[in-house]
């Protein structure tokens, strides 16, 4: 055999080797990643599943789902669960066809919550006018006509620590600022 | 809407702006949501540990009354050569050793000479109600006023109401029946606890008990609060003054034994000092006198725990509800050879009824969470309601964060009534009112807030502020098994690097502590992590050293004593008969070794015996047990915050003397004289938690 095609041999060898190792690596990464998102998961399913035996209320699911995270809209919420319920829906969800889903979910990082500032001009659309504030009353209304209304008590709690006591209103750079500081 | 074509703007202008408001609505919805979503989650995590600190607790008192129950089960008769604390705890129960018959009379005579109202003056310094029987309304409310200013009921008034209210009680029924026919309504208040604001909180909004305004106190009114005198006052004296329009059913706290762990006895003795004995065995007696149930016209059932598979409501109204002076044993003689199978059957039946729980899936278990009493499914509540043609089941015994929780499809109602009850703002309290001749359920809830009348905190404000007082007591917990959680973490860390896996450390954890808690979402609060994610083990002790101030023994042996403190200090009352907060040496000694055996732990002797002569500071002989259970202190090694910490986590019962002088006598002043020198040998060590 001609040296050079040895050597060629050797060298196609070597990177097959290198890149296998790359590859162990990049495969034990990911086993430990997906070790750590099935526990995260885990917990967080045991926490509401008051009856200890695998189960939870698919009511709480939601809860569930964005306490770990995500970000989804209640449509997509609705679609998650839809794919998750019993074929005849029991009003539980069970932790077996839970976890593959999450853990889809959250490997693919699937709705990942928007960073910041893109938060900041959401509240900026609804400032039409650049006040640097919103009226309690400008609130309520788009946070319960528009988009995916809230329900009343789910407004009231938003309001009451929104809104700034000695203003009246909403300094909304002030609240987003607050809010993430909080949730670290 | 569709009519305004006349308006200038570009209708595709006019799309795309609302279409951006829309899409940053749902923005700001959908991470609102997930911000709710992870407080909710945090609420969660705070509610298991305080739940799991409360169940455990719970356990430890039948796993320590049961080893007692065991022990006393292989003794026989010959007294002179059994243990101690044996025959502490059977005089405890008045062991019907040297009477054959036990007769009611005999036991009413034996009962008076105990607790005697006469044989007490009310000295000329008593500035508290006085009263005169038979009691009227208006006395009820001088009461209420009274108790308001922190005033203390005189003993002499108290033994006279109690035996009054026992005399009334005596001719009930097991079940109670309760009729709305006159009232159009009934309501029912659940767990009080000895929080006197609640019951107060409760009349204001409800008005007092009447003939048109029927209550239902569903047990539970007395331990873990501080004013289960108070509150039993109130609570009889309604009784007496209406019997047939006020309904109290006993609860599982209402039982002498559960009292020496959760704080009535202590709290009777603070306030009676000499009298407590006389008080307490009154109320012993009193609690079992007390209904088991009620149920409101022939459709609702009202009862403090629940249901079992076995509940037999025939056979509960004929038992003898009196024989079971504590519900933890099926008889009042520990003789559990003369124990028949239908005396065995008639005390699971109230076990049951005082002590279950419901849960979500049918059938029924034992309850092994708090150890007595079923977990009771909804095929359960069903069979057993439709067998007695009833709609409804009322109970309390669990505390809900709203104060309520329907459960069974509704058919079952939880109703609890101490707001704040793990901690400030931990929970709602609520009582429920019946109604119309369906007995529709009205609910209404509560918060009493004694301190501020400031605006409301926001929910995320309000869960910090519990969390942060989970976390602590959770903290020192942990801080009791530092040197078997440190043994643990070291056998995961060979190469002592100081650092494990997380998930290594929450099975250390979970297996040292035996709690199921979401270690791993706690754990940010508990431990630090180096950055490339590994836990640093030793972060879990905050730096934090446990002390005992008056015991020079090591570590394990300070934390085996702090574990324990409960079970100790009921030990402790076991043995102290006479109520007088010291116990000798020699029970000391036993108390130490009881408890040990129970715990399957190894401490020799010689280091038991150099526990209880190190406390013994007067060297008298006998030890203030009160002052060795106050003396551990948890410190900061480095002394960031320097003040006082109080390690038992209850706070202190205004204790106002009954009469002043009994305020100042010699004996008391030697334990003031005491105390003193303890707390000058704790000062050095005594510093605050660092709350990190």
């Amino acid at each position: 055999m001609p040296y050079f095609v040895i050597l060629i041999n050797r060298f196609h060898l070597a990177t097959e080797i290198n890149n296998m190792a790359g590859a162990d690596e990049q495969k034990e990464n990911t086993d430990s990643l997906l070790a750590d998102i099935q526990k995260r998961i885990t917990d967080a399913f045991d926490i509401f599943d008051n009856e200890n035996n695998k189960t939870v209320d698919v009511r709480e699911v939601g809860t569930i789902i964005r306490s770990l995270g995500c970000c989804p809209s209640e449509t997509e919420l609705h679609d998650m669960l839809a794919e998750i319920e019993e074929e005849e829906p029991t009003g539980y969800i069970r932790f077996e066809k839970f976890l593959p889903m999450m853990t889809k979910v959250l490997m693919e990082r699937r709705y990942k919550p928007l960073p910041e500032d893109q938060l900041l001009k959401a509240f900026q659309v609804l400032d039409h006018d650049n006040k640097g504030h919103l009226t309690q009353e400008d609130l309520a209304k788009y946070m319960s006509e528009d988009g995916e209304p809230f329900q009343q008590e789910e407004m009231e709690e938003m309001l009451s620590a929104a809104v700034d006591p000695e203003k009246g209103c909403i300094l909304y750079k002030e609240y987003v600022s607050r809010m993430t500081i909080e949730e670290v | 809407m569709g009519c305004t074509s006349a308006k200038t703007v570009a209708p595709e202008e006019s799309s795309t702006k609302s279409e951006k408001v829309i899409r940053s609505a749902i923005l700001i919805q959908k991470w609102y949501r997930r911000y709710m979503a992870r407080l909710e989650m945090r609420r969660r995590c705070t509610w298991n540990i305080f739940q799991s600190i409360e169940y455990s607790g719970e356990q430890n008192q039948l796993k320590l009354y049961n080893f007692f129950a065991d022990m006393l089960k292989q003794m026989k008769p010959d007294r002179t050569g059994q243990p101690k604390i044996l025959r502490a705890l059977s005089d405890n129960n008045r062991r019907p050793i040297n009477c054959d018959v036990r007769t009611l009379e005999a036991e009413d005579a034996g009962l008076l000479l105990l607790s005697n109202p006469n044989d007490i003056e009310v000295g000329s310094h008593y500035n508290g109600m006085h009263l005169t029987f038979p009691l009227n309304q208006s006395q009820l409310q001088d009461l209420i006023q009274s108790f308001k200013t922190k005033k203390l009921l005189h003993a002499k008034y108290l033994l006279q109401l109690l035996h009054e209210t026992r005399t009334l009680l005596k001719q009930k029924s097991n079940i109670n029946r309760a009729t709305i026919s006159i009232s159009k309504q009934i309501t029912v208040c659940g767990d009080l606890h000895g929080k006197l604001d609640d019951l107060y909180m409760v009349f204001h909004k409800n008005g007092l008990p009447s003939v048109d305004n029927p209550y239902i106190f569903n047990g539970d009114f007395v331990d873990r609060g501080t004013n289960s005198v108070e509150i039993s006052v109130i609570l009889f004296a309604c009784f007496l003054l209406n019997p047939n329009e006020v309904y109290i059913n006993r609860g599982n706290h209402e039982d002498h034994i559960m009292n020496i762990r959760y704080g009535f006895v202590k709290e009777v003795n603070k306030k009676y000092s000499v009298y407590a004995n006389g008080i307490l065995r009154l109320f012993e007696d009193l609690f079992s006198w007390l209904p088991l149930a009620t149920i409101i016209d022939d459709k609702v059932l009202v009862v403090h725990g629940g249901l079992s598979d076995t509940i037999d409501l025939d056979l509960i109204s004929q038992l003898d509800r009196h024989k079971f002076l504590s519900t933890l044993h099926p008889s009042r003689s520990f003789d559990d050879e003369n124990v028949t199978e239908v005396e065995l059957m008639e005390w699971k039946q109230v076990l049951d009824l005082l002590w279950s729980d419901p849960r979500v899936q049918d059938g029924c278990l034992p309850n092994t969470f708090r150890g007595g009493g079923s977990y009771f499914g909804p095929d359960v509540t069903t069979m057993i309601l439709d067998k007695y043609n009833l709609q409804r089941l009322i109970r309390s015994h669990e505390c809900k964060v709203e104060g309520y929780e329907y459960t069974h499809n509704d058919k079952v109602l939880t109703i609890f009534s101490a707001s704040n009850y793990y901690e400030v703002g931990s929970n709602k309290g609520a009582y429920l009112k019946l109604t119309g001749p369906d007995l529709s359920c009205h609910i209404v809830q509560y918060m009493v807030n004694k301190h501020s009348t400031k605006r409301k905190i926001t929910f995320t404000k309000r869960i910090s502020q519990v969390e942060k007082i989970a976390m602590r007591d959770l903290k020192r917990k942990i801080l009791g098994c530092q040197s078997e959680l440190i043994t643990h973490f070291k056998s995961c860390d060979p190469e002592n690097t100081g650092t494990i896996s997380v998930i290594e450390w929450c099975n250390v954890l979970e297996g040292v502590m035996e709690m199921e808690l979401p270690w791993r979402t706690m754990r940010p609060h508990l431990a630090k992590c180096d950055p490339s994610g590994a836990v640093l083990y030793n972060t879990s002790f905050s730096d934090m050293k446990l002390y005992h101030g008056s015991t020079e023994s090591g570590h394990s042996i300070t934390e085996l004593l702090y574990r324990n403190k409960d079970s100790l200090e009921t030990i402790f009352r076991i043995f102290d008969k006479d109520n007088s907060g010291t116990i000798s040496m020699e029970e000391f000694e036993e108390a130490l070794s009881v408890m040990i055996n129970t715990q399957d732990i190894s401490i020799s002797h010689d280091q038991i015996i150099d526990i209880a002569h190190s406390l013994d500071l007067n060297k008298d002989g006998f030890i203030d047990f009160n002052e060795f259970l106050e003396a551990f202190r948890i410190v900061d090694p480095y002394g960031k915050d320097e003040s006082k910490c109080m390690m038992s986590g209850d706070s202190e019962t205004d204790s106002v003397g009954s009469d002043e002088s009994e305020r100042n006598t010699p004996s008391r002043k030697v334990d003031e004289l005491k105390t003193r020198k303890i707390s000058k040998l704790c000062d050095i060590q005594e510093s605050e938690i660092s709350e990190a």
